[in-house]
Formats: structure tokens, sequence, C-alpha cells
């Protein structure tokens, strides 16, 4: 997932460096004028004496210095999943032997570490260094983290130089690129294998005999099976020659349904952002298995991305999940997904807080349509307590409804469980990845 | 939990300087002239604001239309916090409580070299950056603490005559030497 070391880069550009009196040279001049005014004043030579170290330093100030230095930026990875790292590579040419120091100031869904420093020919162990060279240019790592899925911006670098005595600072800032943040997949190893599966080669054992690995049987021989398969203790015993039957193995067409119509709940933990988690979560492992997998977001339009296969696919289906559009409430009014996205005696697991009342109207209809679907209600969140007795009021009769949809989709045959995004997926969906779900039926 | 405690050091560190510098100056409390208590108060405030400075550093606070009046008002002291120059402030009334006292000049010299160490301490904390980006800056720092001895020396010197004019003259010429000292050791570090 994460494209490491693969980061594009960006053509250097000139920036303009605004220089100002450092706040270190303020205090020195600071300490040096009120001790020279004071020893007039008092007539102590010592307190001239005070003076003699800030005004020996602010004598090395230098006037010449550059206006604008040459900035090469890169990302290290382009696409990240939430809570890992990478870095902005920054790479300055033009400042000579001034100290360069760079920090990220980052936007809410990123954070950074301390500013980093490059060392220049007198200062051995200022930081992270390139090379002594001030001629060669100064090339920077500066780390960040990723906290929120989405395409974000990560924020501006800032860099500062500094002269030698740290009497000037020369400030410039560069916009930093947006990158892909993937959610951070829910765990899950087990699967739901539903009990007809469609003839395609696959790793999933069939209630059909075929070629595969697992046993299912005894049968009498006859002309034409391969002898390699006769069960020899089965034929000593019965007289006659029996064989080894084994199950056919099967893929399985899996379709993940992410409700993007709502985002309710804690930033971070929000019913949209546990649906994502989760749909990657599936994603990856039923692809693991060797699976086809499509995607449906329900959001303000409808998109999505028919079953299929490998790494690329994957790239595919997180790209549709973060091209989706975050808590938009205009339903498109369909009730009836597309037969396209459904390919026949696929399993539907759908990733939803069950708030909007057209994608429960859109199960129903999947359900006579006689698809296999299960909902994981990823709903983490409700309407605040009130001491109003309306507003409690209103918050049971709220919570009463939330209990009806589930109740009627159970009693249409819809299985609901509920997910908080704390756990793993494995618990919610264990009575189901433990024995086969029939096919068609719940 | 190393991480925190890396990053606290070097406020921590202009702290402990900022109080030893208060501390110094104002002993002993007694024979110094009227104001002592004023500078005091002040020296202690702003060096508290300084420090606050420092440990609040960048970070922004509030900053939405809908924060509540908490925010607001943490938000209102961190701008007044980096708006004011308290280190600067610091320094003059430091200096202040000093001249209130009687002349002491190896007391004014330690004062100074405490001063100085409490400078470099906040420009480090504030730049996050280790100690060893002041080393280009020791060769000049010993010669202006060279200058400082000869200067407290000058001041300890048994006065021969105590005419109107003598002690303006020893001052001027403490003075004249910093400025030659000045002029000189940056030209040829230069090099």
């Amino acid at each position: 997932m994460t494209a490491a070391g693969s980061g594009a880069a960006d053509a250097g550009q000139a920036c303009r460096v605004s220089w100002s009196l450092s706040a270190h040279a303020r205090g020195l001049l600071t300490l040096a004028l009120a001790a020279l005014v004071i020893a007039i004043l008092t007539g102590r030579p010592e307190f001239a004496g005070v003076a003699a170290p800030a005004v020996l330093l602010l004598a090395g100030w230098r006037a010449r210095r550059p206006g604008s230095v040459m900035v090469t930026v890169r990302v290290s990875a382009r696409q990240l999943v939430e809570g890992e790292q990478a870095a902005i590579i920054a790479e300055i040419s033009g400042h000579g032997d001034l100290a360069v120091q760079a920090s990220i100031r980052a936007t809410p869904a990123f954070s950074t570490g301390p500013p980093v420093n490059h060392r220049t020919a007198g200062q051995p162990g200022a930081g992270q260094a390139a090379d002594d060279h001030p001629a060669a240019g100064a090339s920077l790592r500066v780390p960040f983290q990723a906290h929120r899925w989405g395409v974000r911006r990560i924020g501006r670098l800032e860099i500062v130089l500094r002269d030698r005595f740290r009497l000037s600072e020369g400030r410039l800032s560069v916009e930093l690129p947006r990158i892909d943040c993937h959610p951070l997949p829910a765990p899950l190893r087990g699967r739901i294998v539903l009990s007809r599966l469609p003839s395609r080669l696959g790793e999933h054992p069939s209630r059909a005999l075929g070629e595969g690995i697992e046993f299912a049987g005894v049968r009498q021989f006859v002309p034409g099976d391969r002898q390699r398969r006769i069960n020899w203790p089965a034929t000593t015993r019965s007289g006659t020659v029996q064989l080894n039957t084994f199950t056919a193995e099967r893929t399985q067409n899996v379709v993940i349904l992410a409700d993007a119509t709502a985002n309710v709940g804690e930033p971070g933990a929000t019913s949209l952002d546990l649906a994502f988690r989760a749909a990657a979560g599936t994603i990856n492992c039923y692809l693991a298995a060797g699976d086809r997998v499509g995607l449906v977001v329900y959001g303000d339009r409808l998109s999505w991305i028919g079953p299929g296969l490998g790494r690329r696919h994957f790239h595919r289906l997180m790209d549709l999940l973060l091209a989706s559009q975050r808590g938009q409430e205009r339903a498109s009014g369909l009730t009836r997904l597309p037969r396209a996205a459904l390919p026949p005696g696929a399993l539907i697991v759908v990733f939803s807080p069950l708030l909007h009342p057209r994608l429960v109207e859109a199960l129903r209809d999947l359900r006579e349509r006689g698809c296999s679907v299960l909902v994981v209600d990823v709903l983490a969140a409700g309407p605040p307590r009130s001491r109003d007795r309306v507003g409690d009021l209103a918050r049971r009769i709220w919570r009463l409804e939330q209990q009806a949809i589930r109740f009627s989709l159970t009693e249409l045959g819809i299985p609901v469980v509920h997910w908080d995004g704390q756990q793993s997926l494995d618990e919610p969906l264990a009575p189901y990845t433990r024995r086969v779900m029939l096919a068609g039926r719940a | 939990m190393s991480g925190v405690l890396g990053r606290l050091r070097a406020p921590a560190a202009a702290g402990l300087l900022a109080a030893v510098t208060i501390a110094w100056a104002v002993l002993p409390a007694a024979g110094a002239k009227p104001g002592l208590r004023v500078a005091v108060v002040v020296a202690v405030a702003c060096a508290v604001a300084s420090l606050a400075h420092l440990a609040v550093g960048d970070t922004e606070i509030g900053g939405d239309a809908f924060d509540p009046p908490l925010v607001r008002l943490a938000a209102q002291a961190v701008h007044l916090i980096r708006t004011l120059p308290w280190s600067e402030l610091m320094i003059i009334a430091v200096l202040a409580l000093e001249a209130l006292h009687h002349s002491r000049p190896w007391h004014t010299g330690v004062l100074g070299v405490a001063l100085l160490a409490y400078l470099f301490a906040a420009h480090l904390a504030q730049t996050r950056t280790g100690p060893g980006a002041l080393r280009p800056q020791l060769p000049v720092l010993a010669a202006g603490l060279g200058l400082l001895v000869l200067a407290v020396g000058a001041a300890a010197l048994p006065r021969l005559h105590a005419g109107p004019g003598s002690e303006l003259l020893r001052v001027l010429a403490v003075i004249a030497a910093v400025i030659a000292g000045g002029l000189a050791l940056p030209a040829t570090h230069r090099r």
C-alpha cells in the first residue's frame, strides 16, 4: 500500500527569503545597550564589561545574505495508510554556509516531529546531515505522520536560514503537495463463504466434487478414474476397488457496499471512518484469498467497480473510496442498485450506519432479488443525552426506530451485526465465518 | 517519554538560569536603594512570561469562530505573550536590580555571565537546536568574557584620585576597550 521510496519529485523552485533580526540578536543588543547605558549613568565600569561579550558577538553581523535559494521538495511516499509515517525530502541550494532548519506546519490530519537541522561545516552534531560541504547544498528529511484518511494537503514546509552567529534569520515557506491517505484496514482473518460458488477456479472448497485437495468421500472405482486416487484400506475392506473423491475449489464474488450518505460520531471514529476502514479490511482479506472483490460506494452519487483480482485492482478500489464525497446528505434517490455492480451469486457485505432510509430500501430490494446480503452496522454515536423530558423522549423514539430498522432487516433474512471500530471485525462476523453461509438465504 | 524530556530540557535550563539570575541580582536585599521591590516584581513577571513563550512555542490555540470563552481567553493570553519582548524586558530589569546595589564588580561580572547563559539557553529552546550549534561563537564568546574579566578587574582596582571625572573616565576607557575588541575580533574571525 505504501509506495515507499517512489515519491514523485517536484521541480526545484527559486524561493524568496525574507530576512529579519533574530530573537537572539535582539537579546544580545538589549543586553549590550542596557549595560552600556547603566555603566555611563552609574559610573560603574563593570557594567561596560557585562556588555563586552554581547558587543563582540554583534560585531560579527554580516550584511551579505542571499535574496533567494533553490528549493526542491519530494515526498517519500504519495500513498499512505492512516498512522503511517513518511518524510518530506527538501533539497536546498544557494544558501552558502548558512545553517538550515526545516519544519512542517501541518494541517490537522497530519502530525510532525521537531524541526530538523542541517549541519554546516562549522557545526558538527547539530542534526541530520547530508554532507559537510557548504557549497553542495543541504538535504533534509522531515518526517510526518498521517492521522486521517482522504486526499489531503500536508501543509507547508518552513525553512529557516541562520548565519553562524545566529544574528539574522531568513525565512521561506513552500507549499507541500497533496497525498492519498488510505483508511487503516480493520483486522479481519476469517472469511464468509457462500454455499453456492460460481464455477471459477479459486481457493474455497465447494460442495461439488472436483480436482481440489480437500477430501470429500469414497466411491467405487469406474474405468477411466485415476489409479493414484485409489483408497487401498477401503479397497481391502470392501473387496472392490474404492476411490477417494475431493471437493472442487472455487472462487467467490464479493461486493462491498460502503455507505457514505451519513457521517456521524466523534472525529476520527465517525460512521464513515468505520465504514471505510471495515471496507478496506474486508477488501484486503478477500483479495488475499484470491476472491474477486467489487466495491459500491453509496453516497451522493452511486459509484462502483465490478469484481476483480490483484494488487492493481486493490488500488482501484482504494481510489474509489477516497474519491467519494464525505458526509453528503444529498441522496441520489436510488433505491435499486444496478445489476452491473452485482454479479449473480455474489456475497454482498454492507457497511452502513443504517441512517438513510433509501439505503435500507435498497437493501430490502436486494433481498427480494435473492442476493446474499450481510450488514455490518457501524453506527457508534447517538443523539446526546438530554435532561429535558421531551429531548429524552425523542432520544428513546430514535433508538426504537433504529432497532425497528435492524429488526425488519433481520426478519427479511438479512443478518445485521454491529462493529464498534475497536475490536477486530472477526468478532461480530464469527457466527458467519465459522460455517458456510447458505446462498440466497441467511 | 524521553522525547518529551528532551524537548523540555532547554526551556527548563532557561527557566533555571532566569531564576538564578534574578536571585543573584537581588541578593543581598539589605542596603539596596529604593525601587528594589518594583524591579523584582517586573523581573519575575517578565521571566515567567518569557518562559511561557518558550513553552508555548508555535502552538496554535483556538482559531475557530465557535471556540468556548476559555479557549478564546487562552488564545488572547498566548497572543500577548508572543507580542511583547519579555526576555529583553527581563534583562533590563535584572541589570536595573544590580544597579540598585552599591558597587560590587565581581558580583556584576558573574551576573553578566549568567545573563549570557540565559540568552543562549533561551535561544536553543526557541530554535530547538542542540548546543553544538553554538560552537562557532565560542572563540568570540571567550574573547568577550576575557574583556569582561578585564573590566571587572579595572573596576576593582583601588581609586587613586577621587575626582568628579575619574569615574566617568574609567567607564569610557572600558567602553573604548570593548568597542576596540569588537572591531578587531570579527575581522580576524571572518578569515
